[in-house]
C-alpha cells in the first residue's frame, strides 16, 4: 500500500522480556483507515496499542511510523505525528477543561515559550467540535463522565496529529455518548487522519469501524473489514465463548450476542444459595421478618 | 467553581504590606507601625510622614536588626512554599513537602556536624554550608535509591525519602550522644527553626540560590502544568517526564535547602500554602506558584512577627508558631477532603 502510515513488523512486546504479551505481531495501517481492536479482556489490546506508542518496550521487531521507527522520533515529535488517550485518566488536581485541552497543544511549543492565541483557538475549536466549549473554565472533575471524556477528545485532536491512539474512549459511557465518539471518529478518518482505537463494543464497531484486528493471547486471529471478522468462528475462537454474530433484519445493522452455557444440576443448587432460601418470597409478601423482629426491641 | 483570582491578587499584595510592617514593628524593642511606615518612606526619599521622629536607636533597630530579620523570613516562607508546591506538582501529589525527599533530615546532620566539629562558633557561615551540602547530599541519595532503569515512580521516591530521612536520624542521634549540653542546646534550636538573630549576612548567602530557584521556577510553570497531570499524560503530549523531573526536583531541592539553611527547619509552610492557594486559585501554576510564593513569604513572616509579640519578654519560635498554625488548618483541610471522596 502506498500511503502506509503505520507499519507494525514482527512485534514482540511486553512488560517483561521474558513473558511477552504480544507474540509476533505484523499488520500495516494506511491512511484515513478506522482500525477497531478488538478482543477479550487480556488479549493483548492495550499492550498492543502502547507499544505501539512507545510507551512499552517492543523486544524484537519493529514499529514504523511514516517510514520511521517509533524509537527514533523525538518525543515532542512524536507527539505532533500521534496523539494517545489513554484508558484511564486520573487527574489529582481539578484542572478546568481549558487547561486539559491546552496540554494537547504542549508539543508544538519550544520550552522556553508560552502558549500563545493561536493555540487557545485551537483548543476552543477543538472544544467547540467536540461539543464541551460551554465549560471549559469548569474544573474536569465536576463534569459528567461523558463530558469529561469528550474534554479529553478535544485535548487528543487539539495535538492536531495525523494519527490518533484512543484506548476504549467509550468505556463507561451511555449509549448516546459511546456512539458519538465513534461518529467523530469516522468523520475524522473522512477527512484523512487515522484513528486505531481499542473497542468493546462490537455493534458499533461493526458499523463505524473501516477495518477490524482480532486480538486472542497476544496475537492478531484475523485482520479484516468488519463483515468478515465479525463471525461466529472467529469471535468465538477469540472470546473463547459461544458468540452468535448475524443482522439486525430491520436495521441491517451487525447483532452479535454470546450464547449463555446451559444450567446444570450444579449451577442452579448455587443459584439457591446465593439467592438465599426464603428471603426473595418474604419482600414480596410485604412481610420482612428482620424489620418486624427490630421493631419488637425498640418496643 | 470559579477561582476569584484577582481578589486573591489584591488581597495578597494588601497582606504583605501588612505583614512586612508587621513584622518590623513587632518585638520587644517597642517601634510604633507609623513609625516604621515614616522610616520605610524616609528611606525610599518619599516626602511623606516627615514629621514622625525616628531615633537614632531605633533606626539602627531596623535596620540591622528587624529588616534583614524581615527580609529572610519572607525569602524562606517563599522559598519553602515555592518548592511545595513544585514537589506536589511533579507527583501529582498533594501531600509531597519538601521534608519527603530527605532536604531537612540531611540539612539537620550537616548542621549537626559542624556544630560538632565546633566550627559554626569560629564562622557564622560553617553552619549553613554544611547544612546545605548535607541537604543535598541527602537529595542524591533519595533520587538514586529511587531510580530505577530510568525512571522514577513516586511511590518509590517517597519510600527512599523516608529511609534516607530515618538513617538521617540515626546519624543525627548517635552524633548528639556525644555532644556537650552548649552543644546540644545549639543543635535544639536549630532543629525548631528561628529567624533570631538573622543579619544581612544571612540574607546574602541566601537570596542567591532562593532568588535563582524561584525564578527558574516561575519559568517552569507551564511544564509543571504537564507533570502534574501524571507520567503518562505527560508522555502522551511527548514530554521527556524523567528529564524534566529531575530537573526540577534539584531546584525545588536547592531552594528548599538554602531557606533551611539560614533558618533551620521550619515544617508546614510548603505542604500547607500551596495547598490552601490551590483551593483559592486553582491548580494551574501559572497562577498557583506566585500565589504560593507570596502566600508562603507572607505567613512565614505573619508567624515570626505574632510569636515576638504573642509572650511578653520573650519570643516563640517561627517553627513552633507553623506547626501550632499549620497543624490545625491541615487537619481541616483532610477532612474536608475525605468528606468529598465519600
Amino acid at each position: 500500500m502506498n500511503n502506509t502510515v503505520i507499519q507494525v513488523e514482527d512485534i514482540t512486546a511486553g512488560y517483561h522480556e521474558q513473558s511477552p504479551v504480544l507474540k509476533d505481531v505484523s499488520f500495516n495501517i494506511g491512511r484515513g483507515e478506522f482500525v477497531g481492536i478488538i478482543g477479550k479482556n487480556g488479549a493483548g489490546k492495550s499492550t498492543l496499542l502502547k507499544s505501539m506508542r512507545g510507551f512499552l518496550p517492543v523486544w524484537s521487531g519493529k514499529v514504523m511510523l511514516a517510514g520511521k521507527a517509533v524509537g527514533e522520533y523525538q518525543e515532542r515529535e512524536l507527539a505532533r505525528k500521534i496523539a494517545y488517550l489513554q484508558q484511564q485518566v486520573e487527574l489529582t488536581f481539578d484542572y478546568t477543561a481549558r487547561d486539559i485541552v491546552m496540554a494537547g497543544r504542549y508539543p508544538y511549543r519550544k520550552w522556553w515559550q508560552q502558549q500563545s492565541e493561536a493555540d487557545r483557538e485551537i483548543a476552543d475549536a477543538c472544544m467547540k467540535y467536540t461539543g464541551v466549549l460551554e465549560m471549559a473554565d469548569k474544573p474536569i472533575r465536576a463534569l459528567s463522565g461523558g463530558q469529561r471524556q469528550r474534554v479529553l477528545l478535544a485535548k487528543v485532536l487539539a495535538q492536531q496529529t495525523p494519527v490518533l491512539f484512543l484506548d476504549e474512549p467509550a468505556a463507561g459511557l451511555d449509549l448516546f455518548y459511546q456512539e458519538e465518539i465513534f461518529r467523530f471518529c469516522q468523520e475524522l478518518c473522512h477527512r484523512g487522519k487515522t484513528v486505531v482505537m481499542v473497542v468493546h463494543e462490537l455493534n458499533l464497531a461493526a458499523r463505524y469501524c473501516s477495518r477490524l484486528l482480532l486480538a486472542s493471547k497476544g496475537r492478531i486471529i484475523a485482520d479484516d473489514v468488519p463483515e468478515k471478522v465479525l463471525t461466529r468462528e472467529l469471535l468465538t475462537e477469540g472470546y473463547g465463548v459461544s458468540i452468535e454474530a448475524g443482522r439486525n433484519p430491520e436495521t441491517g445493522h451487525a447483532d452479535i450476542y454470546t450464547i449463555p452455557e446451559p444450567m446444570d444440576e450444579a449451577k442452579l443448587r448455587l443459584l439457591e444459595t446465593i439467592i438465599g432460601g426464603n428471603a426473595g418470597k418474604d419482600v414480596c409478601n410485604g412481610n420482612n421478618a428482620e424489620q418486624s423482629g427490630k421493631g419488637g426491641d425498640m418496643a | 467553581m470559579r477561582y476569584h483570582r484577582r481578589l486573591v491578587a489584591i488581597a495578597l499584595a494588601v497582606m504583605f504590606f501588612l505583614t512586612f510592617f508587621f513584622s518590623l514593628s513587632a518585638g520587644q524593642y517597642d517601634l510604633g507601625f507609623v513609625q516604621v511606615i515614616a522610616w520605610c518612606c524616609h528611606k525610599l526619599g518619599l516626602p511623606v510622614l516627615q514629621d514622625v521622629n525616628v531615633s537614632a536607636q531605633q533606626e539602627a533597630v531596623l535596620m540591622f536588626i528587624r529588616s534583614p530579620r524581615t527580609l529572610v523570613g519572607f525569602m524562606v516562607g517563599a522559598g519553602l512554599a515555592a518548592s511545595g508546591t513544585i514537589l506536589q506538582g511533579i507527583f501529582s501529589n498533594p501531600l509531597a513537602d519538601p521534608g519527603i525527599i530527605g532536604v531537612s533530615s540531611g540539612a539537620t546532620v550537616g548542621a549537626v556536624v559542624a556544630i560538632s566539629l565546633g566550627v559554626n562558633a569560629v564562622n557564622m557561615f560553617a553552619m549553613p554550608a554544611f547544612a546545605f551540602v548535607g541537604a543535598i547530599c541527602a537529595v542524591f541519595l533519595t533520587i538514586g535509591l529511587a531510580t530505577r532503569n530510568g525512571r522514577i515512580p513516586v511511590l518509590t521516591l517517597l519510600l527512599s525519602g523516608v529511609v534516607v530521612g530515618m538513617l538521617l536520624g540515626a546519624i543525627t542521634a548517635a552524633l548528639l550522644v556525644v555532644m556537650d549540653e552548649y552543644k546540644l542546646q545549639q543543635y535544639l534550636f536549630w532543629t525548631i527553626g528561628s529567624l533570631d538573630y538573622r543579619r544581612w549576612e544571612h540574607v546574602l548567602m541566601g537570596i542567591g540560590p532562593i532568588a535563582s530557584g524561584i525564578v527558574i521556577m516561575l519559568l517552569m510553570a507551564r511544564h509543571l502544568n504537564i507533570l502534574a497531570l501524571g507520567e503518562a499524560e505527560a508522555k502522551a503530549v511527548g514530554m521527556p517526564v524523567v528529564k524534566y523531573r529531575l530537573l526540577l526536583l534539584l531546584v525545588s531541592a536547592m531552594t528548599t535547602a538554602a531557606s533551611v539553611c539560614i533558618s533551620g527547619s521550619i515544617g508546614f509552610v510548603g505542604l500547607i500554602i500551596p495547598h490552601m492557594m490551590r483551593m483559592l486559585v486553582g491548580p494551574n501554576h501559572k497562577h498557583l506558584l506566585p500565589a504560593s510564593i507570596v502566600a508562603g513569604g507572607v505567613f512565614l513572616l505573619f508567624c515570626d512577627s505574632l510569636g515576638r509579640v504573642l509572650i511578653e519578654k520573650t519570643e516563640v519560635n517561627v517553627g513552633i508558631m507553623t506547626a501550632f498554625l499549620g497543624t490545625p488548618y491541615f487537619l481541616y483541610l483532610l477532612r474536608k477532603n475525605s468528606n468529598i471522596e465519600k
